[in-house]
């Protein structure tokens, strides 16, 4: 069962969307701490920024889908993304979630969504376990 | 004014340029019906000429505040890096230079002399793997002059102030982009947004060695390798695109069109440049796609969009070459093999990891300071070496920080940049026409 509870701006189109856990990566520790884990290529990970070089250790490792905060497709994150095949949704707003140190809304690290970038959007969807 | 206010009007900006002149093909006519002497074009009689009359000037600055506008526009929302302060160092190398470019590109062209730039811009047509380019060919003039817009928002320079200097870089960019094309539009916005710019002889002797890629693990290597050089050339160029470099699209007799594409590997300019120890000087690669099936522009920083975006799931063929060293010549280009592939593919995953960690570890002042070094050294460096005086530029102080440019740091890296970023690149702020008077 899913449930739509985000959407933004797809880097590019694709029929292959990603579904995978959440990680909201906020440091350039934490990335690196991230890509020694053994989960990288089953999960999702959210930066704030549409740069390019923050989120490079995720890229290079294979992550299986980007989502952040802000940025644009024609930013270094969004070309990049294109170019790994990586499904990205850049300036994504949720509806529900829990609340960063700055505010923001987002998904909590280990909830497994469903990104979909085959239509105007990019969305991002909830999949309830069970 | 009010909230809802100041909302509405920046989406006026951000949809229009000015709020009156679109993106693309139709801003681009519109621009020249705008303009009073279409100066973005050039000749054979008016890239010599050294002085130039203010409409002449001012006609250009209109044109480049539209095209920095154009392409910028998708870009300015790209929000903050965790790593790279890449706005803070772009916006202080944009004053360094206006304050720096000057007198080194006057140097530049008393060792050439005029016909000697014109030769040496024909360089993008001749070869692959060189960042004497058109991506240098833009940033080269419309960042310094950039720069002068920051400068007069700053209060550093006023419109009139350095007529000359801003005479000197209008005319070197275009100098370097009739080199390129021979005429016409020197920018690529008034081009269709294509960079068609290798010779035929040269595109032929690339494309005779394409072989498909419709063998799945072939394509996948293909395609890692694209991806990974690409993003070890970002990093290694601090996160911008003087690593990379698209030509094209350029149709091929069998219909369908290719794009040659480079990523720049080892530049050895830099203190970190040992991380790319081993790899080419740059590496090359030719990628073909059906044309009735995916379209392609290339803007004035050599990058592809397309429609569809993923385009390529729609790669057919491909090449890819190593030019070993800044001066290998063309005739000793290699063709790359599927192992040396894997390990220049390799080679990039290992040294992205490597500078990320060193970025990492390096504070923010460091890291715009190495900025200021790449952005303001890339776009003159190639220039300077083949003219043999990039040593003399470095003698002669080209590194060394202009003191507008260290006044102008401290607000420029901090959260007032906004108050005088958003009128220089949104609200055309960044082009000031100079008077009447010369």
């Amino acid at each position: 069962m899913e449930k739509l509870i985000g959407s933004g701006t797809k880097a590019f189109s694709s029929e292959n969307g990603a579904t995978g856990m959440i990680r909201f990566l906020d440091s350039p520790d934490e990335v690196l701490e991230f890509i020694d884990g053994p989960d990288v290529q089953s999960t999702i990970v959210i930066s704030r920024g549409g740069t390019t070089t923050f989120m490079s250790p995720a890229l290079m490792s294979g992550v299986a889908g980007l989502i952040t905060l802000q940025g644009a497709p024609e930013s270094h994150l969004g070309i990049l993304s294109r170019e790994f095949g990586i499904p990205c949704v850049m300036s994504t707003s949720f509806t529900e979630g829990i609340s960063t140190p700055r505010g923001e809304t987002i998904p909590a690290d280990g909830t497994t969504v469903r990104l979909d970038i085959a239509g105007d959007q990019g969305q991002v969807f909830l999949v309830e376990q069970g | 004014m009010s909230a809802v206010t100041e909302t509405v009007d920046i989406q006026k900006y951000l949809q229009a340029f000015l709020g009156e002149v679109p993106q693309g093909a139709e801003g681009d006519r519109q621009m020249r019906q705008r303009v009073a002497v279409p100066f973005m074009d050039t000749t054979d009689a008016d890239v010599r000429r050294d002085r130039l009359e203010p409409a002449e000037i001012n006609s250009w600055l209109d044109y480049a505040a539209w095209n920095l506008w154009d392409f910028i526009l998708g870009r300015a929302s790209e929000g903050e890096s965790g790593l790279i302060p890449r706005q803070e160092y772009e916006t202080v190398s944009f004053t360094q230079q206006w304050n720096n470019y000057p007198r080194f590109i006057r140097m530049l062209t008393a060792e050439l002399g005029v016909d000697g730039l014109l030769e040496l811009a024909k360089t993008s047509s001749l070869e692959v793997g060189t960042k004497i380019n058109v991506t240098r060919n833009w940033a080269a003039s419309v960042c310094p002059i950039l720069g002068r817009g920051i400068g007069i928002e700053l209060g550093q320079d006023t419109p009139d102030s350095r007529r000359e200097d801003l005479e000197t870089l209008i005319q070197f960019g275009r100098r370097l982009q009739h080199g390129t094309w021979g005429g016409g539009c020197g920018l690529v916005s008034g081009r269709g947004s294509t960079v068609p710019v290798l010779h035929p002889d040269v595109l032929s002797q690339l494309t005779a060695q394409l072989q498909p890629l419709d063998d799945p693990a072939r394509m996948a290597a293909f395609r890692q390798f694209n991806a990974r050089t690409e993003l070890f050339g970002f990093m290694l160029h601090y996160d911008c695109r003087a690593g990379m470099a698209d030509t094209g699209p350029y149709p091929l007799p069998d219909g369908r069109f290719a794009i040659v594409r480079d990523h720049f590997l080892n530049e050895t300019a830099y203190p970190w440049s040992g991380i790319a120890e081993g790899l080419p000087y740059a590496v090359t690669q030719v990628m073909v796609f059906p044309a009735d099936r995916v379209q392609v522009t290339v803007n004035d920083i050599q990058t592809t969009f397309s429609q569809p975006t993923n385009y390529l799931d729609y790669l057919e063929a491909g090449v890819v070459f190593a030019r070993d060293t800044m001066d290998t010549p063309m005739g000793e280009l290699r063709v790359l093999g599927a192992e040396e592939m894997a390990q220049i593919s390799q080679r990039c995953q290992k040294g992205v990891l490597e500078m990320y960690r060193m970025l990492a570890r390096k504070s923010r002042d460091e890291k715009i300071r190495d900025g200021v070094m790449v952005y303001t050294r890339e776009f003159l460096l190639s220039h300077a070496t083949r003219a043999g005086i990039w040593d003399k530029f470095v003698s002669e102080g080209f590194d060394i920080m202009q003191p507008n440019a260290e006044a102008a740091w401290p607000v420029l890296t901090s959260e007032r940049a906004a108050e005088i970023l958003t009128p220089v690149l949104l609200f055309g702020k960044g082009f000031p026409h100079v008077g009447a008077a010369s």
